[in-house]
Formats: C-alpha cells, structure tokens, sequence
C-alpha cells in the first residue's frame, strides 16, 4: 500500500569526514551530536588545519526530555573540547537552520557540509542547500531520531509535520492521506495522496510505520 | 553519429579572426533552418580530401537562437594532421561540407548561482555561444580569457564591448597570467568554473580548485586530443573479417571508416565515450589517448577509444 521501492526515497550513510573539503560546517539536532564528533576526530586525524576550519551548529532538537538543557549543554562542551574554534548552540531547529541559511549566503567554493539527526531535520538542511547549488559530493548526512515524515498533500498543497503514521488526516484539507515513499527534495516533504476518493471512508487501518 | 546522419552545408562566409584564426559561416544547402543547439555544443566536421577523410569537431560559436547558421571557428595547427589545414587551404565560399548533427558535452550548468569562465586563446569558441545565453540572464558570470598578444584575441572587439565589466583580457606578450590562485580561493558557494584551452591551463584549473576544495560537480572542462601520430600497426576487425593497417598520421578510427566499417562517434577527442570498443585479443600495448576511461580501465585493457588511442603490438582484434 506505502508503495515501496520509489526511487526519490531518500537514502543516507554513515559520516566519515571528506578531506578533499576546505571549510566544514556540521549540523546536529539531537542524537546527531555522536556522529559529528566522529567526523570531527577524523578531521582532527587528517590535513592540517582543517579542524580549525570547521564549525558546528546544533540544538538539543524538540525531544522532550527533562534535562534537554543539561544535554545541549554537554553537546557543546564536547564539540568544543574536540577542538572547534566556532560551535553555536540553538533552542531549536528552526533557529539553527537560519543562522545556517545566512552563513552558506557568506560561504565560498570548499565548503563541505555534514548533517545529523533526524530524517526531518536533514531534508530541511538539505532544501536550504540546494538553493545555495550544493551538489551530492559536497553534502554528507546521517540519519539518527525520529523517522516522522512532512507530508505535502498533493491536493491542497499543505504541509502537515512530524507524521508518524500510513495514513495521515491533513492539517489543511482534512482528507484522509496515503503516505508515500515519493520524496520532493525542492520541498522537503513526501507525497501524501487522498487514501479513500475511490470508496469514501473506506481507510486501511492506521499503523505507526515512521517511529 | 555516423556518416549516414549528416547534415549537408554549404561555407557562405569566411573571415580571418587572427592570423591563425579563420571563421566559417555554414548554412544548410537547402537554407532549411539547422538543427536547435545550446552553448557548449560542437559539430564534427567530414572534410574530403584528396586521399583520405578527416573528421574533426569544432565548437559552434554562434548564437543558439539563430538556426539560419552556424559558425565555427578554426585553428591552424603547427602540427595538423591535416584537417585544420584543410579547412584553412581547401575550402572557400561556395564549399560544401558535411557536418554532424551537434551534440553538447560541455554545457552550463542550469542552477548554478554564478559562472566562471576560463578561455586560452582558440578555447575561447565554446563560450561564445554561452555567453550569448548568459548575456540575456540573471546569474552572475565572468570571463577570464587568456592569449599571446592582443592580435591573437579573437573576437577581442566583440568581447570588449558586449562583455564590458565582466571580460578580463591576459597576454602573455605583456606578461600577463591568470592568478588561478586568487581567482578560485574566494568564489560564492554554487559558483561553476569552465575552462577550455591548452593541457596546461586545464589542469592549473583543476588542481587548483581541488586544492581549494572545490568538489569535482563544480569544475568543468573540455579539451579536444587531436589523434597523435604514432607508429602504423595492425588491427583484426572479427566482425568484419577483415585486417587493417593504421598509417602512422591516421587515427584507429579513421582507419577502420577507410576500410568500410562504421563506428558510431561523437566527439572525435576522446572525451565523450561514445566510440568505445571491446577489445577481444591483444598481444602487446594499447595507448591511451583518451579522457574517458578510468586509470584502472585502461590498465585492464579491455576497451579502447579509437577515436585518439593507437596501440603498439604484434596482434589486436577488435570487437568490430
């Protein structure tokens, strides 16, 4: 029913730091933070100086967590300790990404960027630098977190967020919405599909698939 | 392409750019509009000779929304082959020429956010017709175009005034190098560099945006081989049946077309890949001319572009 095997289905792969890179700009919302420092080490390891050329933006992201401060907090101190002159933390996603949208509008060619976290959180970065004509050898990203979809309904274009489940009623139209594995990287967002315009009402049962 | 697919033309103009420049206006011997093109394209170019058929391709430098015409620009070689020769001593107006359908290997890039584009001296032709894309746009582009002297700048004056502020002139009369260092260190994000021109430019280019951490998506370039001349030898056609010899100033391809066996080809340098052909047997070494295969391909030894490699052997049979 998800209609699998779609090629737009983005896929992503473990870190590992691209020497061939001149300046490194990391992002990390939440669970990203192991694989960066992982990338970090291997930079440490690797030509001179290209540590001292990095820098790593991250939030805590929106998991709710009783000491979500403490972590961010350790998060940072870690990044720091790993020998990044220039390491901003933010209160959330929507914050880091700004701030990361103003800096590639300040970058030159050389720049190689790194993105962890949650699959959301990727396509976000990932939208923004496409705009900026990044190509697929200056983008590395890692998946760690949540898998919750943004779903475009392709019938009145709303964005609905953070969707866990197959089928999803839509926050625009309040149809009921088929989630595909079609993938839109210009908008950051799957295809959602009205499930039940053939036999109104007629809804295969919703499981949790995106955890 | 094969010869079965040309386009008949006829040269309605001829105009010596520089010394060692001349400009050929083509139009279709029926004045029927050409075929559409994109800055970038080139077309291979039959000459017939008076012994042999020389294939060679050239830049189309003309505007692509104009397909009343093609132009093309062309190069004497110290060292032709023949074919540069040709166009410069044969043909006049009122020639007529086959010219292949034109195919596109060194485009822009669509959703680039800016340009830079690097010439040395005749590798100016492909920018051209670029250029005439880029001039009616909203992306950003530069030209840094490098030559001997003032005299050898073809399309100076037309360069000098339509690219006012966005065109930089070096000679190497006056000692003037292009600083690829400075050139490359400090680009927006999203910047594309195109470099057509000697060996030794392209690879300064290359290097140097490697160096400076440019990924490989964002340098392009183009270079022509002419086939080199080397030593005759033999090659066994298996399909064909049928033994020939490649003349020293031949190419394996222009070889095998002499004997009557059509390989479909593209770009005639080596770059394009389209020519490739299997190598069945072979009791000695193939040489590598070509821009296309891997390192590691080449030293495999199971594929050879005819188009500028040769080989140095007792026997070679190929898939053909």
């Amino acid at each position: 029913m998800l209609v699998t095997g779609i090629k737009s289905k983005p896929v992503y792969a473990p870190l590992r730091a691209d020497p061939g890179g001149r300046y490194h700009l990391l992002l990390g919302n939440g669970p990203g933070a192991a694989p960066l420092l992982q990338v970090l080490a291997e930079l440490r390891g690797g030509a001179a100086d290209s540590l001292g050329r990095s820098r790593v933006l991250f939030t805590p992201g929106a998991q709710p967590s009783t000491d979500t401060g403490a972590e961010a907090h350790a998060d940072s101190t870690a990044f720091s300790a790993a020998g990044v002159p220039d390491v901003r933390s933010f209160a959330d996603s929507g914050a880091l990404l700004a701030e990361f949208e103003s800096l590639l509008a300040a970058s030159v060619m050389g720049l190689r960027l790194y993105v962890a976290g949650p699959e959301s959180f990727i396509g976000l970065a990932l939208k923004i630098a496409l705009d900026f004509n990044l190509n697929t050898d200056e983008i590395r990203a890692q998946e760690c977190g949540s898998a919750a979809r943004r779903v475009r309904c392709v019938h009145c274009r709303h964005t609905t967020e953070d969707v866990r489940t197959n089928i999803v009623e839509c926050l625009g139209c309040r149809r009921w919405l088929l989630v595909r594995d079609h993938y839109s990287r210009r908008l950051a967002a799957y295809m959602g599909v009205m499930v039940d315009a053939e036999a109104p009402g007629q809804r295969p049962p919703i499981q949790e698939i995106f955890p | 392409m094969t010869d079965g697919q040309t386009l008949r033309v006829e040269v309605t103009a001829i105009a010596e750019v520089t010394p060692l420049i001349k400009h050929f206006t083509l139009r279709a011997v029926d004045r029927a509009p050409l075929p559409a093109f994109s800055g970038g394209s080139h077309v291979v170019v039959v000459m017939r000779g008076a012994n042999r058929v020389y294939r060679n391709p050239y830049s189309l430098l003309s505007p692509p929304s104009d397909r009343s015409a093609y132009q093309i620009a062309v190069r004497r070689m110290e060292a032709s082959r023949g074919g540069s020769e040709f166009m410069h001593t044969q043909l006049h107006v009122g020639s007529h020429l086959e010219i292949a359908h034109p195919v596109n290997l060194f485009p822009l890039d669509k959703i680039a956010r800016k340009h830079v584009l690097i010439a040395g001296g005749i590798g100016i032709t492909p920018f051209l017709a670029q250029l005439e894309d880029l001039h009616e746009g909203a992306i950003p582009y530069e030209l840094h175009y490098a030559v001997r002297s003032a005299e050898h700048a073809a399309f100076h004056e037309r360069l000098r005034t339509r690219e006012a502020g966005r065109v930089r002139f070096y000679h190497d009369s006056k000692a003037q190098a292009i600083d690829y260092d400075a050139l490359l260190s400090a680009q927006p994000l999203g910047t594309h560099v195109y470099v057509c021109g000697p060996a030794g430019m392209i690879s300064r280019v290359i290097d140097t945006a490697r160096r400076w951490g440019w990924p490989d998506s964002h340098v392009h370039w183009e270079k022509f081989s002419a086939p080199p001349v080397g030593e005759a030898f033999e090659v066994f056609l298996a399909r064909a049946k049928i033994g020939v010899n490649v003349l020293p100033d031949q190419s394996l391809l222009e070889a095998i077309e002499a004997a009557g066996v059509e390989v479909p080809y593209l770009c005639r340098g080596g770059v394009c890949g389209f020519c490739q052909t299997r190598v069945l047997e072979l009791d000695g070494e193939l040489l590598h001319h070509d821009h296309y295969l891997s390192d590691a391909d080449k030293s495999r030894g199971k594929s050879i572009m005819p188009c500028v490699s040769r080989a140095k052997c007792q026997s070679l049979v190929l898939d053909l």
